[in-house]
């Protein structure tokens, strides 16, 4: 998409000021999950807690761009496509500033691991999922960054593969739990985080869906098939004991 | 969609209908094949740059152009379903249905009553002085100026406030119970609290009437009307809801324009 430049070039500057905010932002969230991970695969301890401590700089940012962009509203009375983007911009900030929370509850969640190793296998699972996570998010902001709204829609279906994996993950720590009591405690540690990265997901959905109504006008219609079904597995859980 | 939400809007019915209107000054073609739909009981807005012809569109609607030496209408333009062209149809009488409201306010150098009282005096509408006081009351008030102009009727019109002469012509314009009420930029020389007076009197002079509105103001536009239309060059380049046209407009001319980009 060309963008063409305001005869007013403030405007645009402030446009612009707002996109890099949101960039920021994005940056710094993409990097708690990828520490995250990290901190769970080296038993980091010292990692985690700067995450837990770093999650400041992204609520700190995520004020600063809803400031701006009231400033943008009030000042400049963007309407149209500039309208969109200061909608989304709104948006798609506290999105980020969520899958930021999710990360930093992760974080939490790998100190008490330390003292209660999980099973062999687990771990890597969840580091995969987080891999997938980040690079989905990586490329909503990239869409998000180039206005494209296809690239926006490819993520949307992508984000069902987020799904599956969390579905499967969840009957891996299942089975865990069942061979041996003793790795209920991790076990339900890793399914927590498993689950904070399916809920990130469903926030790069929501990324991806603002980004297609900036650069379109329309709003993309909810028609993700593809969920978490583990609400449905509560017979078997059930049954397990 | 009607932004305002009052929710008691009948289905909209078209007052004005015009189809294939070109207009020329001279060799120069000011419009090209307008065709719009302009709905009864509803705020349609004109928008463009300067010199697309908006006004030139606005004065076909009740035959100002009439007066203009160079200027020749061709095209179908009907009120009501009947032809504004019509051989039948007195030009006078056209305007009396038709009223304008011009940019600058331009009272009569006679008084407050006077300026109301002129209209329905030459088309004969009342038969009693009392009458016609009942009749200036009523238009001032539908003007939203009674309050301010009771004690003040004898006095002249031009030392009004520039606000108030606007709402003086309004009233004098309402006064002949037309049914369309054409306005062209009504707020451009005005502060913005009598914009938002006359903005808010657009919005209720709706219920009774046809009002299309020339401005420069997106915002007012976005305020004010139901329905916008975009001019470019002499084009009609988008007619559409207004809140469609404010959020997500069809046409990149209409995105630059109402975006402030270099088109
Ligand atoms: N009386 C006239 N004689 C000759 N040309 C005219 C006359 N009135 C308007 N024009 C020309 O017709 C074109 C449309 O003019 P018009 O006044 O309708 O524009 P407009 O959209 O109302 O502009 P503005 O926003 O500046 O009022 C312009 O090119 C203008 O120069
Ligand atoms: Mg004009």
């Amino acid at each position: 998409m060309i963008e063409k430049e305001h005869i007013h070039s403030a405007f645009d500057r402030d446009l612009h000021n707002l996109q890099s905010s949101v960039m920021r932002m994005g940056g710094l969230v993409e990097a708690s999950i990828i520490n995250t991970s990290r901190a769970l695969a080296d038993n980091d301890e010292e990692l985690a807690r700067k995450i837990v401590d770093d999650d400041q700089l992204i609520d700190g940012l995520e004020s600063e761009v809803n400031l701006a962009a009231l400033e943008l509203l009030a000042l400049r009375q963007p309407i149209a496509q500039d309208l969109r983007f200061v909608f989304a911009v709104l948006k798609i900030a506290t999105n980020l500033e969520r899958i930021g929370d999710y990360s930093k509850n992760m974080a939490k969640r790998t100190t008490v691991l330390l003292k209660t190793p999980p099973p062999n296998g687990a771990v890597a699972s969840i580091r995969r999922l987080s891999h997938s996570v980040q690079v989905l998010l990586k490329d909503s902001l990239d869409s998000f960054a180039e206005r494209d709204a296809e690239k926006a829609r490819e993520i949307i279906v992508r984000d069902r593969d987020i799904d599956l994996m969390y579905n499967s993950l969840f009957r891996e720590f299942l089975t865990y739990m069942m061979e041996d009591p003793r790795s209920i405690t991790p076990a339900m540690h890793l399914h927590f985080m498993a689950k904070n990265l399916e809920r990130a997901g469903d926030h790069i959905t929501s990324v991806s869906e603002q980004v297609i109504f900036q650069v379109t006008g329309e709003m993309p219609k909810d028609d993700r098939l593809v969920e978490d079904t583990t609400s449905y597995e509560a017979v078997s859980m059930g049954a397990v004991n | 969609m009607n932004s305002h939400g009052t929710g008691e809007k009948p289905a909209a019915s078209v007052k004005i209908l015009a189809r294939d209107v070109n207009v020329h000054y001279g060799d120069k073609q000011a419009l090209n094949d307008v065709c719009v739909d302009v709905d009864d009981n509803a705020v349609t807005a004109f928008i463009g740059p300067s010199g697309c012809g908006k006004s030139t569109f606005l004065r076909c609607l009740n035959r100002m152009n009439d007066s203009i030496e160079s200027c020749r209408v061709e095209g179908r333009i009907e009120l009501d379903g009947e032809s504004i062209h019509d051989r039948s149809l007195d030009p006078v009488q056209l305007r009396a249905r038709v009223g304008m409201v011009f940019q600058k306010p331009n009272p009569f150098p006679k008084s407050v009553y006077d300026n109301v009282a002129y209209g329905p005096r030459i088309h004969g509408l009342v038969s009693s002085n009392q009458e016609l006081d009942e009749l200036v009351e009523a238009s001032l008030r539908g003007a939203a100026l009674w309050d301010e102009t009771r004690d003040r009727l004898r006095e002249p019109g031009t030392g009004l406030s520039g606000g108030q002469q606007q709402r003086l012509c309004i009233a004098r314009a309402i006064a002949t119970s037309p049914e369309v009420l054409l306005m062209d930029e009504p707020c451009s020389s005005l502060d913005p609290i009598a914009t938002s007076q006359i903005e808010e009197l657009i919005h209720n002079l709706r219920e009774k009437y046809c009002v299309v509105i020339v401005t420069h103001s997106m915002q007012q536009a976005a305020r004010v009307s139901q329905k916008t239309a975009f001019f470019h060059l002499g084009w009609l380049v988008e007619f559409n809801d207004t809140n469609e046209i404010f959020t997500n407009p069809r046409d990149e001319r209409t995105e630059s324009y109402i975006t402030g980009r270099i088109g």
